[in-house]
């Protein structure tokens, strides 16, 4: 019943709402994230200001790339079609030296070799012209 | 000023048959559930003058309102927060009858997800918002999501990895004994661990099936309930809760992700009620995957930070007179998926003496919607 009506492609961001300048610092590869001008956390997801003091003033800064695996699953169908082609599909949690954390992909790590606090570096992976995702890949590897 | 606590009271409950079809709208479903609830009460749709409602479902309150043919509708609003909002209708019931709004609300919820698609199917191809960190990742449906803590749950608790499994075992011997329940069938923990991996560490009996259904609670003030024909469950205390930088089901972005919303709604809970986890007889919390019930269990104080596996684990869950009967329905995973709002209702039976797993003596039932999004609870008495 619900097969017809699934997106067959990779849902992507939507790179033109508060998260752009985010998205055009993946496509340079880099990673970058908002501080707050007020108390200086630095925040993730991209939000109109600060999560943390409700401070207004943000600004975009690059982050070390440095990070530790948090979590991770691994998705079994049913899915949507992009990813049942290619289930069973890991997904991971990790925790950036800076604080933030974020939902990505590991790119060179068998599952088996995944483990909580693994450390890691950024990576990007290049989708179109407009779009990089930020993944992650064993630290030094 | 004046506290709502034990100022009201659920005099009537309501609900339809539970089916993963159930073969009519849900706009039918749910006069049938508030009727039900009224001819419980012993009240008519004449007495009706407030309609609070969870969001998602077909027809405004005011429509409803129209269909029941109420003369003046005098409070009614639409509670969010998804399975979050499960006891938001009956919090805000009690709100506006305490306060005068209203005398005699419906609280409802009508569900048809049995008969619609999952709503992760209908992911769009460019995701704003939040979700465009996650989607693209692959992180989609709500079971992914929270088996992304689970895992990290049993990192940092050290529990036993079939933990989860056992609260789905239990829920269902509770259903095996509840005519209403979708699933009755008994079930082993052997049996969970073999059905079919749906996001690891969660497997399919691990998560609680999509069903069609409606159920309904007719809210007064303790005075006129206790003038009407079934024992009133007198509302104790009352709590909504979001918290800073919370995220929707995987709370990844507070600082601790495991300090859930219901952490701080149950403060409030038992500090307007005056009573505390260790006066609660039975609970029943929300469970639309196994580890959630193992947060409520944690954000509700029954267990610390981190116990709730080993207390499952060493069976303290383990039938109506457990240490702490839980979800003695069988829960979203076993009797239906409501929304939690069939947890309302077991909530009010424990409380009457009603319940096909009745807990031998209730004083207090805790009712808490889904713990990992902006929630709401509400304490029960006699």
């Amino acid at each position: 019943m619900s097969e017809h009506s699934m997106i067959e492609a990779r849902p992507l961001p939507d790179i033109t709402d508060v998260a752009a300048p985010f998205w055009e610092a993946t496509r340079r590869h880099e990673l970058v994230v908002q501080y707050c001008a007020a108390c200086n956390t630095a925040q993730f997801p991209p939000e109109v200001s600060c999560t943390e003091c409700g401070a207004p003033d943000l600004t975009w800064r690059p982050v070390s790339g440095r990070a530790r695996l948090y979590s991770w699953t691994v998705a079994h169908p049913p899915l949507l079609p992009y990813f049942a082609a290619r289930a069973p599909w890991p997904v991971v949690a990790v925790e950036l030296e800076e604080g933030p954390r974020m939902v990505s992909r590991l790119i060179d790590v068998p599952i088996d070799d995944y483990a909580f606090d693994l450390p890691l570096e950024v990576a990007f992976e290049d989708i179109d012209e407009e779009i990089s995702l930020v993944v992650f890949k064993r630290a030094g590897g | 000023m004046s506290s709502i606590a034990g100022r009201t009271a659920i005099a009537g409950i309501g609900t339809t048959e539970f089916a993963r079809h159930i073969g009519r709208g849900e706009e039918l479903t749910a006069l049938e559930a508030i009727r039900a609830a009224l001819e419980d009460a012993g009240l008519g749709t004449g007495d009706v003058d407030g309609i609070f409602q969870v969001e998602g479902q077909k027809g405004e309150p005011w429509d409803v309102a129209q269909r029941l043919g109420v003369e003046r509708l005098r409070a009614f609003s639409t509670v969010g927060g998804g399975g979050g909002a499960a006891c938001g209708p009956v919090v805000w019931a009690a709100v506006a009858v305490a306060t005068g709004m209203c005398e005699v609300a419906i609280a409802y919820r009508a569900r048809h997800r049995g008969s619609m698609q999952r709503p992760w199917a209908g992911s769009p191809a460019r995701v704003t918002g939040r979700r465009a960190f996650e989607l693209p990742h692959g992180l989609v449906a709500p079971a992914q999501q929270i088996a992304l803590t689970a895992r990290r749950y049993l990192h940092e608790s050290g529990a036993p990895e079939d933990c989860f499994a056992r609260v789905a075992v239990v829920q269902r011997d509770h259903a095996s004994r509840n005519s209403r329940a979708v699933f009755r069938d008994p079930i082993t923990i052997d049996d969970v661990l073999s059905s079919r991996m749906i996001a690891e560490p969660l497997h399919l009996l691990e998560c609680c099936p999509e069903t069609d259904g409606a159920c309904a609670v007719v809210v007064t003030s303790v005075e006129r309930a206790r003038d009407l024909q079934q024992p009133p469950a007198v509302i104790a205390g009352v709590a909504q809760a979001s918290t800073k930088r919370h995220s929707l089901m995987t709370n990844l972005h507070a600082p601790d992700p495991f300090e859930w919303p219901a952490k701080s709604a149950a403060r409030d809970l038992y500090g307007m009620a005056g009573l505390g986890p260790q006066d609660v007889d039975v609970a029943l919390l929300y469970d639309m995957f196994t580890p959630v019930v193992l947060y409520g269990l944690e954000s509700y104080g029954f267990c610390k930070r981190g116990e709730a596996g080993h207390f499952v684990a060493a069976g303290s869950i383990d039938g109506a007179n457990a240490k702490l009967p839980l979800n003695t329905h069988g829960g979203n995973m076993s009797e239906g998926f409501l929304h939690g709002f069939n947890h309302v209702l077991e909530g009010v039976r424990q409380i009457r003496g009603s319940s096909t797993s009745q807990v031998a003596s209730v004083d207090v039932a805790l009712v808490g919607a889904a713990p990992v999004v902006p929630t709401s609870s509400f304490l029960l008495t006699k």
